[in-house]
């Protein structure tokens, strides 16, 4: 079953009367990986923001299908960056994973034994089922990152939206992470991933959106990542450019 | 009157108990105060409640449950001050939540001294302040006993909403968990428990119930479970010991309890099995004794290689200490890798220690200069600190990264890898 497409229909934000997003038309199809790039300041954390309600939007409407995204909230699993996380916070890896089965419970509700079997099961799913008693701080970086994917696989989400995943992560990492969306996608769920490696761009999606601030362009990386579309996105600075042809 | 006897008389065992009970329900709800950075908060509620106590006072006299009332609405009132001030006023949030909770405070304290001067009007400012645990009545006793009842069944059934709030409120909202809810319940089981602590610590010493041994808790711990379950316990010790001193010393109470609690925080702050600082020196030591011994095999093999070692030399090319020297040269001699007599010589076991090490710090320098493009004057103290913190596996990669140089940027050979 796949899930209503996202719909961004003339999306304008504005911080402290400055413009960061301006007239964004977009349509994010189901069972496609998205890669989100652009320069720093584009505004790709804030259009991830706008969809998720987290930012008030000046002008414009997100809606999931015919709906608004507070009746999909149980579905969304939204990965943040890691500099984001207060990795000191007494929490251990199930403690993180089992955050994925909150929006099934009642908020007064126990946690069952069903719940910790999912837990250990999408662990077990990005190797990480022996660490599932060590706090949250004493993890890799690549662990880390594999621990908040599978609190997002735990939740079972139809959407996911995924802040800077292969940042500072190893090797391994980067694959188990590749392979796992690509099987989300399969299955017809909704991923969004914000990115900065342009090299990479092409091995690892489907479709492309290029953002700065306005909607340069969007569509399949074939026709839509073009040298001249990458030009447009990040103006000046053609260091980035050369790397692309690597 | 010995102790013993003064703690069977009733007044004593309703303030053990009652000391008990604030400083469990403190001690457990001032871990999420504390993880969510609002310890200023917890402070500015506590002292806003004054007005409150003071105007239910006039309205109905000397009621509990009037007090309660007052206390709460006075509290309400904080936070909504706080909250149009910070919205509206172009002010940073500490400073609001500053500018406010003062002005209620001096609004109760002014009342309380004006209404002194009227006749039959027993209201002490001192109480307030710093709580009277002493003259508790069973009333007292049985709304604290309530109080704890309600703010432990609230943490029990909000553990997990206040856990991924406290964590990551952005993620929760995400989910369509009511972070803000979640945040009024709290800071309503806030209020309460600072009226509860009203007669045992008084408002200015809330805060250190609620955020001390919550602290300690915190360093003892990095499972939220027992963060909590130890914080309780420390608040109720805390308590415990507190009234104690203050009935063998003869002093308030209140401050007492708070000296015990920073008491254990220092002990932990020294002591804490993994975030203690004595285990963080002992690991420093640690640390500093390996480069030492690792820094002398080195020397010695070069020194050796040249046919010049001896601990004469040995002396004038190392930077330790010579009584250090002699005392880590021992050391090495047990370990089967230096022989000490008739003069200084590695064991083939040190000398194959000493390559690794020489290796690490040539494959470093080659690193940093074919894969960073550091010169060659920049890479030997970096060079020299990367060989004592790299494990094996890391050389290997860096060795395989380079295509297995054989010589490093000065033109030293790099020793092959052993076993």
């Amino acid at each position: 079953m796949s899930t209503p497409n996202i719909q961004i229909n003339g999306v304008s934000v504005t911080y402290d009367h400055k413009r960061v997003l301006s007239n964004i038309f977009l349509e994010i199809e189901a069972g496609k990986i998205y890669g989100l790039v652009g320069p720093n300041g584009a505004g790709k954390s804030t259009l991830f923001k706008a969809i998720l309600g987290l930012v008030e939007i000046q002008s414009g409407l997100i809606r999931f299908g015919e709906q608004s995204v507070e009746e999909w909230r149980q579905k969304i699993a939204y990965v943040p960056q890691k500099d984001e996380v207060d990795w000191s916070f007494p929490a251990t890896v199930l403690d993180i994973v089992l955050m994925g089965r909150y929006p099934y419970k009642k908020w007064y509700a126990r946690l069952d034994k069903k719940d910790h079997e999912m837990a250990m099961q999408v662990l077990k799913k990005v190797g990480m089922a022996d660490f599932s008693r060590r706090q949250i701080g004493e993890l890799s970086g690549g662990q880390q990152q594999r621990v908040f994917m599978a609190r997002a696989l735990c939740q079972g989400a139809a959407y996911y939206f995924l802040d800077e995943p292969f940042a500072g992560v190893d090797i391994t990492t980067e694959e188990k992470i590749i392979e796992i969306l690509k099987e989300l996608a399969m299955e017809g769920n909704t991923l969004l991933v914000v990115h900065h490696d342009l090299a990479t761009v092409s091995r690892y999606f489907d479709r492309v959106i290029l953002l700065n601030q306005r909607l340069i362009a969007a569509g399949d990386i074939a026709t839509t990542f073009t040298d001249e579309n990458v030009r447009k996105t990040y103006g000046g600075q053609l260091s980035i450019l050369h790397k692309l042809k690597n | 009157m010995d102790i013993v006897e003064i703690l069977q008389s009733a007044w004593a065992m309703r303030a053990l108990l009652a000391g008990s009970l604030v400083g469990i329900t403190c001690g457990l709800l001032g871990c999420f105060i504390v993880l969510r950075n609002m310890s200023l908060i917890g402070d500015a509620l506590s002292h806003s409640i004054l007005p409150g106590v003071v105007l239910a006072y006039v309205l109905v006299g000397q009621n509990l449950l009037g007090v309660f009332i007052g206390s709460l609405a006075a509290g309400i009132v904080t936070v909504v001050l706080m909250t149009w001030f910070q919205q509206n006023a172009k002010t940073k949030n500490d400073a609001v939540i500053g500018i406010v909770f003062t002005a209620m405070f001096s609004i109760g304290v002014m009342g309380i001294s004006y209404l002194s001067h009227t006749p039959g009007f027993h209201l002490d400012l001192k109480d307030f302040l710093f709580g009277n645990i002493l003259g508790i009545q069973d009333s007292d006793l049985q709304l604290t006993v309530l109080i704890s009842v309600v703010v432990i069944l609230g943490l029990v059934f909000l553990f997990r909403p206040l856990f991924i709030t406290t964590f990551q409120p952005t993620i929760a909202f995400t989910q369509g968990i009511r972070v803000k809810s979640v945040h009024y319940a709290l800071m309503i089981l806030l209020s309460i428990v600072v009226v509860s602590a009203l007669q045992t610590v008084g408002v200015i010493l809330v805060v250190a119930m609620l955020i001390t041994p919550a602290s300690t808790a915190l360093l003892l711990s990095d499972r939220l479970h027992r963060v909590l379950v130890l914080s309780g316990l420390i608040g109720l010790v805390s308590a415990v010991l507190g009234l104690l001193l203050s009935i063998y010393a003869q002093t308030t109470p209140g401050p007492a309890m708070a000296v015990m609690a920073t008491l254990i925080y220092v002990l932990a702050v020294f002591f804490a099995p993994r975030k203690g600082l004595i285990k963080r020196w002992q690991r420093q030591r640690r640390q500093k004794l390996k480069v030492d011994l690792e820094d002398i095999l080195k020397e010695s093999f070069k020194l050796q290689e040249a046919g010049e070692l001896g601990l004469k030399t040995l002396i004038t090319k190392i930077s330790i200490p010579a009584p250090r020297l002699k005392k880590l040269l021992g050391y090495l001699n047990r370990r089967n890798q230096i022989i000490l007599t008739p003069d200084l010589s590695l064991t083939p076991e040190g000398i194959s220690r000493a390559q690794a090490l020489v290796r690490a710090h040539r494959l470093w320098e080659t690193y940093l200069v074919n894969q960073i493009g550091l010169t060659e004057d920049q890479i030997h103290d970096e060079a020299e600190y990367q060989e004592h913190h790299s494990p094996d596996d890391l050389l290997d990669e860096i060795d395989a990264k380079l295509g297995y140089p054989s010589i490093d940027p000065h033109g030293s050979p790099i020793p092959p890898k052993k076993g």
